[in-house]
């Protein structure tokens, strides 16, 4: 995985991310639209057969997009987490 | 989140989740198909041929035979040690097969490959690689690797991998004369006539199409059909070479490894800039 930052400003971020495809993008921009200081966000897969993604934040100002980002990434890791739990307890006799 | 077990065997798999949403099943989804790794076989020296068919498709039909892979023995190829194109005895399993149709036309079949390794082994004896008429032979040697779905669909370790919404179904008694009409449309055969009810005989199996509600005479329908969003049926069903079980914890792990990465990698970046 590598990360190039395209854009940065105070709340907005563009990141070039290769190697994360629609199964990571999708998942974590629900995240990021889950955070109420997040006034958008978004991804692009430039071309279908390269999974080289661009993933949009852009806040709301009080909090960085860098921050918001972590935030949902966290959440989707939680969430991961609680599954494999859940799965694990689901499968017990 | 709550899980629970609405079937499971060797194969197959089929959980009733609750309180996810689509992305996260999605994502699950996606890693199970090309992100799980699995054997299959990569690379084919053929010895000697004169059957009816080419090398060329003789060696697709043998990658397409899924292998029992054990994922604890094996490395990844570009993730092993040994770094050799070639591979090392970490990274590859042989496989031979010898065959010749002494007596008459007889079907090779993937019962006949044998392994070196007894654990890495076609998961069916049965599967059909070539018929041979008198007198013809196959010999070669083939080599099979550990690799995922997203580079050759021989390397996911599943033959389907679906989610779909969990069902609501609501019967409005009141405007409903049992006509029967619903009972009668419906593919899955999921409502019943009981006496002068309709009733929900397997929600699980309904598929939304909503045939039911369309078919009835009454306006508007008094039957609904809607779906929880937040609940899923996910299904799965293995090649054999992994149990469902494995799959799933192994594709949890993936996702795991993946959001880890993706955050660090942010934030080294982002920490660079400024
Ligand atoms: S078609 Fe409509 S009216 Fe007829 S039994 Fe079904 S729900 Fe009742
Ligand atoms: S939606 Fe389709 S499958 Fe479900 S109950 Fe109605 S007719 Fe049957
Ligand atoms: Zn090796």
């Amino acid at each position: 995985m590598k990360v190039k930052i395209l854009k940065r400003t105070s709340n907005e971020l563009k990141i070039e991310v290769e190697g994360a495809g629609h199964t990571l993008c999708n998942l974590l921009q629900k995240r990021l639209l889950e955070d109420e200081n997040v006034e958008l966000a978004s991804y692009d897969i430039p071309h279908p057969l390269a999974s080289n993604s661009i993933i949009y934040v852009c806040t709301k100002g009080d909090v960085k997009p860098e921050e918001a980002l972590r935030k949902a990434v966290e959440r989707a890791h939680q969430m991961n987490k609680e599954f494999s739990k859940e799965f694990k307890k689901a499968l017990k006799p | 989140m709550e899980i629970e077990v609405l079937e499971k065997n060797d194969v197959n798999m089929r959980l009733l989740i609750r309180g996810v949403d689509t992305p996260f099943v999605n994502a699950l989804r996606r890693t199970v198909l090309a992100e799980v790794p699995c054997m299959a076989i990569d690379e084919v020296v053929i010895i000697e041929n004169s059957s009816v068919l080419q090398d060329e498709i003789i060696a697709h039909r043998l990658g397409l035979i899924p292998l029992k892979t054990d994922l604890n023995g094996y490395n990844l190829p570009e993730e092993c040690p040994c770094k050799s194109e070639f591979g090392c005895n970490l990274c590859r399993v042989s496989l031979t097969l010898d065959a010749e149709a002494k007596e008459g036309t007889r079907t090779v079949y993937s019962g006949e490959l044998i392994s070196e390794n007894p654990d890495i082994v076609p998961v069916s004896d049965k599967i059909p690689i070539v018929k041979l008429v008198k007198e013809q032979k196959l010999k070669l040697e083939a080599y099979a690797r550990l690799g995922k779905g997203k580079k050759h669909a021989k390397w996911q370790p599943v033959s389907m991998c679906t989610y779909k919404y969990y069902p609501q179904i609501k019967i409005d008694s009141k405007r409903c004369d049992a006509c029967g009409k619903c009972v009668e449309i419906c593919p899955r055969k999921v409502l019943t006539k009981n006496v002068n009810k309709i009733e929900v005989r397997d929600l699980i199996v309904c598929t939304l199409c909503q045939d039911c509600m369309d078919v009835c005479p009454q306006n508007p329908p008094a039957i609904d059909v809607s779906w929880d969003e937040n609940t899923f049926i996910f299904n799965l069903e293995s090649t054999g070479a992994l149990p469902p079980k494995r799959i799933i914890t192994e594709a949890i792990k993936i996702l795991d490894k993946r959001l880890k990465e993706f955050i660090k990698h942010v934030k080294v970046k982002t920490r660079e800039k400024s």
